[in-house]
């Protein structure tokens, strides 16, 4: 996926960005126009005309002032909504995305932080409309309105007023950019050695301090601070010169004004526009009365500027606000490649096959079929994860190698295999080649049929997978469950957890309704796996890959867990069993040895 | 958040940063007068019938003003950046040390990548506090006054409007700012539970394929982004409002300003310089104060944070108990050269007058030239009882022990080679006694030159954790230490190499050394000279049972 891909599903569609660019719009015209009428009824009332010719300039003066407020709160107001429509829209677009990918095609999911960081930068892509577009086209708009407005006044302090805006939106623009770059190019790797030194003392903190080398690190990472912090100071020389630059020309732009306007006092208006009429211009017609260059329109020539500048000071704003964006939606692109990798199976052929007559285990509960895997061996994708912004460890290495190879085993109904082996030896590359996560080489077959020629979703509801971290929805224990059918009544919910031998555990916690706390933080590693085969047993699955269950289980307990899962999966389901720990030989009925 | 946190007390280094903000403060309001008055007096020059060539000082010296403001704008931000990153310096090196102090106990409970996550990255949040809220404040509290002054020095009626606008802008933010409040306690519950929902489901995604749930939840995704929308709009149509009476009562002024100034002129009773002037100064008078309260929310949005930051620093008083984990392990050098001696340790889960124990009257010997394995369910108290013997809890009771060796549950590997790693801590690192160390810890198929990445990267679980053994059996054989204390050192290994490694300790025990295992593998426990089994904890079904979770102390006191 392209980055501007990305954007373009960021940025919400014309009709509801419409009212939020009005309003922008209207209320940087008012603060332009307030200042501009101001200036023009101060110094047409210096001339002492009858009040009367001053009453449009003050009706106009206050409309103004309460314009530029209203209308700024209603743009910001349209303006957030628009975002956070396109926000729903491009949340699902993106989900789509991942969903062929997940879990084993995002760099993501191999570290938690990882994969909360992608779903931040999707978040953060509706700063798109609300920091970079509106406030561009806002800017941009208001100063080529303003620079006609004073063309019909004064071409020469047109082109003045023009040629500084130009001046700074590329000056500022381009200085900005440079420091950008630059800064990324020399503090991005002193933020990521120190980020990684950081990490390091803090993880290590238990035996720095039991060998006494604690003092020694503090002084390391002082000197690799003092470093970073040097840089950052040299470059903040750097930070104020957008700012700096739109002001100067800001400044600028007044004395061009009175540069080009002092002369053209009393000159005759119509000569600098061809002898056209100006009855049809925004101004009302007492303004235009004398039809000369007047002291109130140099009044207005020369303030102008002023309040243009002040609406035009959002531009380098919002490119760095784009620079961020941009940023993001890179991260997001990259995360989310065009093509499938290779080592993922490929999706969504399920209409197809449903078509013709399901096999006859393909319906849940039915008696398991034979999984015959023959030298089936298995890679896992090369994956180039976002960018990591704080140069932690990307923990990303390219695995050229096949995870699992050569593997040849049969599963025959209501058996229990084992597969065993020390970390590293692919046992979870065999659960996720078994539910068609991983692409494989080989042949595994299903009742014969090569899993090939079924889609993943339709493997998927023959072999059903306990995870090794079960993923725990921020939900209540009835919605945890009830996905894996829907139909489930809360009798039904409620046996399924007294066969898991989790009755009493809820009955503790408030039964069905207990909360399970973010990712499942009010829950221990043995109770989550118990959830998970509840899920298992209520979808049904005639074939069950526990993988690793009593990975995060204390080891006295280990085996009580085991038989548990095992008693309760029943004596049909067939069940491959992945343990790095031993396991009572009377559990199983196979043995696979990996690595 | 309050105007100006107390909490950055803790940045001393910000002084400087203010005083020099506060000088250039007053010289842009300097150059803001300056400006305006040169503006408004050249036009009246101009309309009173001046020709440009008459003009020329004024227009250059509004020239020079205009570069000495660009020049006054670069050094605020240069001085705001500046004084930002030297904060943060101070800060990040003020955490570091802090949470050294505080300690592996205190780390216990939290994420590693958490806490240096806060410390990196974390502290980058305080920039929109440092080097955007705080010079605008200083920016407000020196041009908002003395522009009001000037005001009133040159045209009485407009200061005075301003002045009677101008408190109008904190009370409005302060009224909205409480029904905003009101409103957020309301609805933050809701708002945290539905921006994460899209995270939740992205998260839980792989469990979703598996049951075939996945394509289900694009509606789930949809309805939870419009609620968050709905929830998320009703917050900010009211706390926009804040906005919104910034923005009027400046407007607004400035339109009374010019409506007032304009009706006087035409009266006669006013200059145009003077009108020109003031209206040009009445929007300065107020952009400070808006861009103060533009800046607020984001600055209180950093400053909160942080809070973490301030919380771990706050959390240190340099007298913590417990007292710093090195000294403790120090205090214990003097006292034995051989074994150990453990009586009535007492651990608590809390703080030590906490009535839930994690160990309760735990007594042991271990004898120089035994090997002990400690076993038992977790929870039973084996962590506990290593922590205290390395002085990493508080405890109760007394642990009388040589200098300790010790290799943790985890192998805590540190970015560098291999060789560095077993020498940490050495002043004098010996090859030799590395090849040695490595070997003895069935590590000597790892090439001491091997460069590792942060977190021990680059070696497998089984490789790592063998090295980890090997850095503590280089330390007890470097500074004679009596005690080797081995949390779980082969739960990795496969059975070959676990036997080798199992020699090798019993080479080590054999020499002299206290050796104490704490393990759940057989292999250990036949190997054993003396075995200590910690009954299981009291089961969390039945929480009221305090007698069960009574730690039985079971010796088999069969010594080999």
């Amino acid at each position: 996926m392209r980055a501007t891909e990305v954007l373009r599903l960021a940025q919400p569609s014309p009709r509801a960005f419409a009212p939020a660019l009005a309003f922008g719009l209207l209320s940087a015209l008012s603060t332009v126009a307030l200042l501009g009428t101001s200036a023009y009824l101060i110094a047409r009332a210096a001339e002492q005309p009858p009040i009367l010719y001053l009453s449009i300039a003050v009706v106009g003066v206050r409309a103004f002032a309460l314009a530029r407020a209203t209308f700024r709160y209603l743009d910001r107001l349209a303006g957030h909504g628009a975002a956070f429509r396109a926000l729903a829209s491009l949340r699902v677009a993106i989900y789509e995305r991942i969903i062929p990918l997940a879990p084993d095609g995002l760099a993501a999911t191999r570290r938690g932080d990882l994969l909360a960081r992608l779903v931040g930068d999707v978040d953060d892509l509706q700063n798109l409309s609300l920091k970079v577009v509106q406030p561009l086209l806002t800017s941009l708009l208001v100063a080529v309105l303003a620079v006609v407005g004073v063309w019909l006044l004064l071409p020469a302090a047109a082109i003045a007023l023009a040629a500084t805006l130009v001046i700074a939106l590329v000056l500022g623009t381009w200085i900005d950019t440079r420091i950008a770059a630059r800064a990324e190019r020399e503090l991005a790797p002193l933020r990521g050695s120190f980020a990684d030194e950081t990490l390091d003392f803090v993880q290590n903190l238990d035996v720095l301090a039991a060998f006494g080398a604690t003092d020694a690190r503090l002084l390391h990472l002082a000197e690799t601070d003092a470093r970073l912090t040097r840089s950052a100071s040299r470059r903040a020389a750097g930070a104020g010169a957008t700012a700096a630059v739109v002001s100067l020309l800001a400044g600028l732009a007044t004395v061009a004004a009175l540069v080009a306007g002092v002369p053209a006092l009393g000159t005759a208006l119509g000569t600098a526009l061809g002898g056209q009429p100006l009855g049809a211009t925004a101004f009302s017609g007492p303004l235009l009365a004398g039809h000369t260059f007047s002291g109130p329109l140099l009044a207005i020539v020369v303030l102008v500027p002023i309040a243009v500048f002040e609406v035009f000071a959002a531009v380098p704003l919002a490119a760095g606000a784009w620079r961020q964006v941009y940023a993001s939606a890179s991260r997001v692109a990259s995360a989310l490649p065009d093509a499938l990798p290779p080592q993922l199976p490929a999706s969504g052929v399920l209409d197809a096959l449903t078509a013709s007559a399901p096999p006859v285990w393909a319906s849940p509960g039915g008696v398991p079929p034979i999984i015959r895997l023959v030298d089936v061996s298995a890679t896992w994708p090369v994956l180039h994860g976002p960018h990591d912004r704080q140069g932690l460890a990307e923990a990303l290495l390219p695995a050229p190698e096949p995870a699992l190879r050569s593997v040849s085993v049969t599963v025959r109904p209501g058996e229990r295999l084992l597969v065993e082996g020390p970390s590293g030896s692919g046992k979870t590359t065999l659960a996720h080649v078994l539910v068609r996560f991983l692409e494989h080489e080989g042949s595994v077959t299903i009742g014969g049929v090569d899993v090939r020629e079924l889609a993943p979703e339709e493997v998927r509801t023959v072999i059903g997978l306990c995870e090794q971290v079960p993923y725990l929805f921020d939900a209540n224990l009835r919605q945890n469950l009830l996905f894996a059918r829907e139909t489930a009544t809360d009798d039904e919910l409620l046996a399924v957890l007294a066969r898991v031998g989790l009755a009493e555990w809820s009955a503790a916690r408030g039964g069905l309704s207990a909360r399970l706390g973010e990712r499942g933080a009010l829950v221990s590693g043995g109770e989550a796996q118990r959830i998970a085969l509840a899920r298992v047993l209520l979808a049904d699955f005639p074939v069950v890959v526990f993988d690793e269950p009593t990975a995060n289980v204390d080891s006295g307990r280990a085996d009580t867990l085991l038989r548990d899962l095992l008693e309760a999966a029943g004596p049909d389901r067939s069940v491959v069993l992945i343990s790095h720990t031993p396991v009572p030989p009377e559990l199983v009925t196979q043995r696979l040895r990996l690595g | 958040m309050k105007p100006v946190d107390a909490r950055l007390r803790y940045a001393a280094s910000a002084r400087l940063f203010f005083g020099l903000g506060g000088v250039l403060a007053a010289l842009q309001t300097a150059c803001i007068v300056g400006f305006a008055w040169l503006v408004s007096s050249t036009v009246v020059a101009a309309i009173g019938g001046a020709s440009l060539s008459m003009l020329v000082p004024s227009l250059a010296a509004l020239v020079g003003v205009i570069v000495l403001r660009s020049a006054i704008v670069w050094l605020m931000e240069v001085n705001a950046a500046r004084g930002s990153a030297i904060v943060k310096s101070e800060l990040r090196r003020k955490v570091l040390a802090s949470v050294a102090r505080l300690g592996p106990g205190w780390l216990a409970g939290r994420s590693s990548v958490r806490v240096s996550t806060m410390v990196t990255t974390g502290l980058d949040a305080l920039d929109t506090y440092f080097a955007k809220y705080l010079p605008q404040l200083i920016l407000t509290a020196i041009a908002t006054p003395v522009l009001v002054v000037v005001m009133l020095v040159a045209d009485l009626t407009s200061g005075v409007i301003v002045v009677l606008t101008l408190p109008l802008i904190p009370v409005f933010m302060v009224l909205i700012g409480w029904a905003t409040q009101a409103l957020q306690a309301a609805q933050w519950e809701k708002l945290g539970a539905l921006s994460s929902g899209f995270l939740d489901v992205v998260e839980g995604l792989s469990t979703l394929k598996v049951f075939g749930r996945e394509k289900r939840q694009v509606g789930r995704i949809r309805a939870v982004t419009d609620q968050y929308r709905v929830s998320t709009m009703k917050v900010l149509r009211l706390s926009f409002l804040s906005g919104f009476a910034l923005e009027l009562a400046a407007s607004l002024s400035v339109a009374l300003v010019a409506v007032s100034i304009g009706l006087r002129l035409v009266g006669g009773d006013l200059g145009l310089g003077v009108g020109l002037f003031v209206l040009m100064l009445a929007p300065e008078a107020f952009l400070p104060l808006r861009q103060v309260g533009a800046a607020f929310h984001a600055a209180a949005d950093g400053v909160a944070a942080t809070d973490a930051v301030f919380e771990v620093l706050s959390a240190d008083p340099a007298a913590a108990d417990p007292a710093p984990a090195a000294a403790r392990v120090a205090s214990a050098l003097g006292e034995r050269t051989h074994g150990a001696a453990i009586t009535r340790l007492w651990v608590s889960h809390g703080p030590l007058d906490d009535a839930r124990f994690a160990v309760q009257d735990f007594s042991a010997e271990l004898r120089p030239g035994t090997l002990t394995v400690l076993a038992g369910p977790s929870g039973a108290g084996k962590s506990s009882i290593v922590g205290a013997m390395l002085g990493f809890v508080p405890f109760s009771g007394t642990i009388d022990a040589a200098p300790i060796a010790w290799a943790g549950q985890r192998p805590s590997l540190l970015a560098g080679t291999v060789f560095d790693n077993l020498t940490l801590g050495s002043e004098d690192p010996s090859r030799a006694l590395v090849e040695r160390a490595l070997a003895l810890a069935a590590a000597d198929d790892i090439d001491s030159a091997i460069v590792l990445g942060v977190n021990g990267a680059g070696l497998s679980v089984g490789q790592a954790q063998r090295v980890a053994v090997a850095r503590a059996v280089y330390r007890l054989l470097e500074r004679d230490c009596g005690v080797l204390l081995l949390d779980e050192p082969s739960s990795a290994l496969d059975a070959a190499t676990e036997a080798r490694l199992i020699a090798g300790v019993r080479a080590l025990a054999a020499g002299g050394v206290a050796v104490l295992v704490v393990s759940h593998r057989d292999a250990f426990r036949l190997a054993a000279d003396q075995l200590l089994e910690l009954a299981a904890p009291a089961l969390a079904a039945e929480p009221s049972s305090a007698t069960a979770a009574l730690s039985a102390i079971r010796s088999t006191g069969a010594v080999r």
